[in-house]
């Protein structure tokens, strides 16, 4: 991220200055904007003329009683605020912030079909998360809707769409490309794609409501089966955000084994999308070879943690268990191994033939629409878009470890894998500084169990982009609303885009870059 | 000819994958056993991408409701005999999710499963041993039905009676 | 034939046509060779491949097409039912019709079929059983269907042109277009003689037998089971045995044209049939790795490129090998 200096307190200071805005700084993030209903267009203006960087990150619905609580998360290039509109619940209209921020689009749909706003301009047809047979008017995420009494409709017809001329191939529910289930109607004239209809919410398990009844303990297994590729960093995220509420401080041991149970998670990660791409363009060699070389990394993640997949190692306060000084000559011995095999595979990701036939020039999505469309990770950083959670807001041990952050700028599926394949290497050379450095002592600290009443937020660099969450708690031993936002639910709006135009066989390689994972998305 | 048949489908099981609303841990575990570690083509088993090419569907994940449908819609599909094997707990009983709003909790809500492999999730070694189990339990005649109980007939007899009755 | 055959001769000819080196070796031998692959590409993948149905898994191929033979049949109700049913069985007939004019064992399968010409009859015959391939998919009614089908369509018939100009190198070097001929009259493989039709021809049939890099109407991640995605049970097993049996005779066909069919040296003038036969399988089985091996190393191109490939560089290239090979035989050998 450039280090950039807009001061955006002060601009929004000074630019709203005549409208009833009551900035608080220091909260939720950089600062947090309360402001009324039709006023909330007015700050995003400012905010998208101030700063290019400016996208939505997340936008949380809250039950507050009387009135619904619709909070924007933005991100800008230095800072991240919190603008914080309230609603009537009879009357829970507001705005589309759409045209203004584009990134918007995907959020608002989501807070209108779970918690009922009505999204003035981003109208929802049928329901966007929740699944078609559900009965319409019902909120879940409404304090008085309780699970078991709500009556599903019966499953509706397939409906026969005329499409003109135009050939619908469904991609999904079942399908060999895809791990999850999820529907994307790909509308093409000929072998070309003419748009690309999707449909999610199939994995859609309500976790955010589960978690409401829950206490914080269990909600920690709970989030981190929300995916169990990136499970490490959804418990992270939920733990940073808790203890941030308690204002408990982890112990440096604790920061550290966490940095190192992250950068093993990433690696594992980064290297199943790589093999899965070479699945997805027919080349199975490439599959094999990489899951092959994945396997000491599960046995890796499994003397750190117990498990292979999901780790269960993250609590509120620490790390649950320690790591013993003669698990260290192992871990040291399986990172060497896999730096040895990774110039063999960064020649075939950047020379080999057929991969560049068909990955380069694939699905390019340009620096501008990577900004506007509110992109996280790899995607925007093989756009041009320097966005690292690691490095522009620091959290656990990152801000005291040194390494590079890997920005492409050809913007195509070549490039975006190639970023995944170089940040195996940059974190094999953060765990190999962790362990250098580790710092002796304790490794978690006791946390009470009713945490008092408290808002935070923390946010997460996950394999596939930054994985928000917004804690809040009201004083008893459960939260009030926990709210996550997958990186993955931000990046699918740019598939929409770069998918249009191409030929329906370079749609699997273009997806595959930008590492979809249903199941964080739908939570 | 029916032991041929039999030896057939035990040697050549053509599985196919479905998440029904899975955190993606047991569908990985599951691609792992195509990989060099575990490799389940020596069992003869492959992924198929279609269910009319299918023996054994694989479910994982706790059956969200938008799944349920098209769950059942696949194992229509797929031509006799077949086998539904349920894979993680969520599978299984609905795991971590049980009870949710948007959740059936386990396969067996929607089709008969003929085995179930527990584990969140499960290594690839369980789900080879369960994949087997199901396989050997194919192979093994059904265990015959038990025997219908009866009351115990209480005989009181007179001592001389035993006496005659012995020296018969 | 001649009228002095006695039931024996009847007897001897029908052992030939359905048992050796006819009906039951060929399917056979495609089955052999289907588990060659499996395991060579698992071996190139650092795994196993099939071990445990049979000794080193060798009968896994049989299981298969047994155990798909004992499975349900279901036939869509919006499928062009005839078409949809005999499709499968008209793509594996027709093949293994046209492997019984490659000479197996020294001369062709069904004795006295050979005639002036049948290297284009053959061929002819190879594009009949990739229509009905086509018409398998066109008949399901299913859009993955429909797509893999005019996939294969648009492979084969661009693809068959180069392939007939490649296999007129060896017939101009035999100087016939009979397959027995040609074989016979191959005292050095015609793989030395023209060795760019070889390398041509070998690339170009991989390109016939949807393989790797030209694998396009087998894509998975994109037409989910291409042609044979709505099929179940017994057609299934005739479509995925008239694949093998593609693979077999195309490799067959470059074995016959190139290097020399059954030609080899035969111990003590004893049994020719069994030694022509032998040498015959292993020059196939030769074929078959390498195909296999080019399969395994290479990513999966798209259609576009695929049929660019086709137009740009292997039809220019095979028109200038016909031309090197028919100067070759006319000017330059009779000069040497």
């Amino acid at each position: 991220m450039p280090k950039s200096n807009i001061d955006i307190v002060k601009t929004l200071e000074s630019k709203l200055s005549s409208k009833s805005v009551q900035i608080l700084p220091g909260q939720l993030g950089t600062a947090t904007v309360k402001v009324a209903p039709g006023d909330h267009r007015d700050v995003f203006r400012a905010l998208v003329d101030a700063d290019e960087y400016t996208a939505i990150s997340a936008i949380s619905g809250l039950d507050l009683g009387a009135n619904l609580g619709v909070y924007y998360h933005v991100r800008t290039s230095n800072a991240f605020l919190t603008i914080e509109v309230e609603v009537p619940k009879d009357n829970p209209k507001i705005q589309t912030v759409n045209d203004i921020a584009p990134s918007a689009t995907f959020h608002e749909l989501e807070v209108s079909d779970l918690i009922g706003v009505v999204v003035e301009g981003n109208p929802r047809s049928g329901h966007f998360v929740l699944p078609e047979t559900w009965p319409e008017g019902v909120f879940p995420l409404r304090k008085n809707v309780n699970a078991s009494e709500v009556k599903q409709n019966p499953p509706l017809p397939e409906e026969k769409s005329d499409e003109g001329k135009l050939v619908k191939i469904v991609i999904g529910p079942q399908h060999p490309a895809l791990l999850e289930p999820e529907k994307f109607a790909v509308l093409v004239e000929g072998e070309t794609v003419k748009a690309v209809q999707p449909r999610i919410g199939y994995v859609h398990r309500g976790v955010e409501k589960a978690s409401e009844s829950r206490s914080y303990l269990q909600d920690v297994y709970l989030v981190e089966r929300i995916c169990g590729i990136c499970n490490s960093c959804h418990a992270t995220g939920f733990v940073e955000a808790v203890e941030r509420i308690l204002k408990t401080e982890v112990p440096p041991r604790g920061k550290y084994l966490r940095t190192i149970i992250l950068e093993v998670n990433r690696i594992h990660s980064h290297l199943l999308t790589l093999g899965h791409a070479g699945l997805e363009i027919g080349y199975e060699t490439l599959f094999q070879y990489f899951w092959r070389d994945r396997e000491p990394i599960m046995d890796l993640q499994e003397i750190l943690t117990g498990n292979r997949v999901v780790s269960s190692s993250l609590t509120v306060g620490g790390v649950r268990r320690d790591l013993k000084d003669t698990d260290i000559p192992k871990i040291r011995s399986v990172l060497s191994d896999l730096r040895k095999r990774l110039p063999f595979y960064t020649e075939l990701y950047q020379n080999e033939p057929s991969i560049r036939a068909r990955m380069q020039n694939v699905g390019t999505l340009k620096r501008e629409d990577a900004l506007k469309l509110g992109v996280v990770g790899p995607v925007a950083r093989g756009s041009g878009v320097d966005i690292d959670i690691r490095k522009d807001d620091p959290y656990e041990a990152y801000g005291e470890i040194p390494f590079n952050e890997i920005v492409r700028s050809s913007g195509d599926t070549w490039a975006r894998m190639n970023v995944r394949m170089d940040e195996v290497e940059e974190s094999i050379k953060i765990i190999e500084y962790a362990l250098d450095h580790m710092p002796t002592g304790a490794y978690r600290v006791k946390v009470p169990r009713v945490v008092p009443a408290g808002e935070a937020i923390a946010r997460v660099e996950a394999p596939r982009g930054e994985l928000f969450y917004y804690v809040k708690a009201n004083g008893s031993t459960m939260p009030e609303r926990v709210k996550v936002r997958t990186p993955t639910f931000s990046n699918i709006p740019a598939f929409l885009k770069t998918a249009i135009g191409e030929t329906i066989a370079d749609v699997p390689p273009n997806f595959v870059s930008l590492d979809p994972c249903f199941s964080c998305t739908d939570r | 000819m029916t032991n041929l048949a039999m030896w057939s489908r035990l040697k050549s099981p053509w599985v196919i994958h479905f998440n029904s609303g899975a955190c993606n841990g047991c569908d990985i575990e599951i691609v792992a056993l195509l990989t060099p570690k575990y490799d389940v083509e020596r069992f003869g088993i492959k992924l198929e991408p279609s269910p009319r090419h299918a023996d054994v569907l694989l479910v994982t994940g706790s059956v969200t409701h938008q799944c349920a449908e098209r769950l059942k819609r696949i194992y229509d599909q797929m031509p006799q005999p077949k086998f539904v094997v349920a894979i993680g707990a969520c599978a299984c009983s609905g795991g971590v999710f049980q009870g949710n709003y948007n959740v059936l909790g386990g396969v067996d809500k929607i089709l008969p499963v003929n085995a179930y492999i527990p584990g969140c999730p499960p290594r690839p070694e369980a789900i080879i041993d369960g994949v087997v189990k199901l396989l050997n339990a194919l192979k093994a005649p059904p265990a015959p039905a038990p025997l219908p109980a009866k009351e115990p007939e209480v005989v009181v007899k007179k001592m001389e009676e035993v006496k005659t009755d012995a020296q018969k | 034939m001649n009228g002095e055959e006695t039931v024996i001769d009847y007897l001897l000819l029908l052992f030939r046509v359905l048992v050796f080196p006819g009906f039951t070796f060929i399917v056979l031998f495609t089955m052999f060779c289907d588990w060659v692959e499996r395991k060579f590409e698992a071996r190139m993948q650092n795994r196993m491949g099939p071990t445990f149905t049979g000794p080193g898994g060798i009968l896994q191929p049989i299981a298969d097409f047994i155990k798909l033979l004992t499975k349900e049949e279901i036939t869509p109700c919006e499928t062009k039912r005839n078409i949809y049913r005999y499709a499968p069985i008209l793509a594996f007939s027709v093949l293994v019709f046209a492997l019984c004019f490659l000479p197996i064992d020294g001369s062709s399968v069904i004795p006295g079929v050979s005639f002036a010409g049948d290297l284009i009859f053959v061929m002819a015959l190879v594009s009949i059983a990739n229509f009905a391939l086509f018409l398998a998919g066109w008949s399901s009614s299913n859009p993955y269907s429909a797509v893999g089908a005019a996939r294969v369509l648009t492979q084969f018939l661009g693809y068959d042109i180069p392939l007939v100009l490649l296999a007129l190198a060896p017939a101009f070097l035999a100087k016939s277009l009979t397959i027995s001929t040609i074989v016979s009259s191959q005292w050095l493989p015609f793989a030395i003689l023209a060795p760019w039709a070889f390398v041509l021809f070998v690339i170009t049939m991989q390109a016939e037998l949807e393989k790797d890099p030209f694998d396009v109407p087998h894509a998975e991640s994109e037409v989910v089971g291409g042609h044979e995605t709505e099929y179940s049970g017994g057609k299934l097993a005739f479509l995925k045995l008239a694949r093998d049996v593609q693979i077999v005779f195309g490799a067959g066909l470059i074995s016959v044209l190139f290097l020399g069919g059954a030609n080899g040296p035969v111990p003590f003038g004893f049994l020719p049939q069994f030694w022509g036969t032998l040498w015959f399988v292993l020059k196939v089985l030769g074929i078959v790795l390498v195909s296999e091996y080019m399969t395994v190393l290479f990513a999966r191109l798209r259609i576009d490129q695929v049929v660019r490939a086709n137009w740009r560089i292997i039809l220019p290239l095979s028109i200038l090998s016909l031309i090197l090979t028919v100067s070759l035989t006319y000017w330059i050998f009779p000069l040497v």
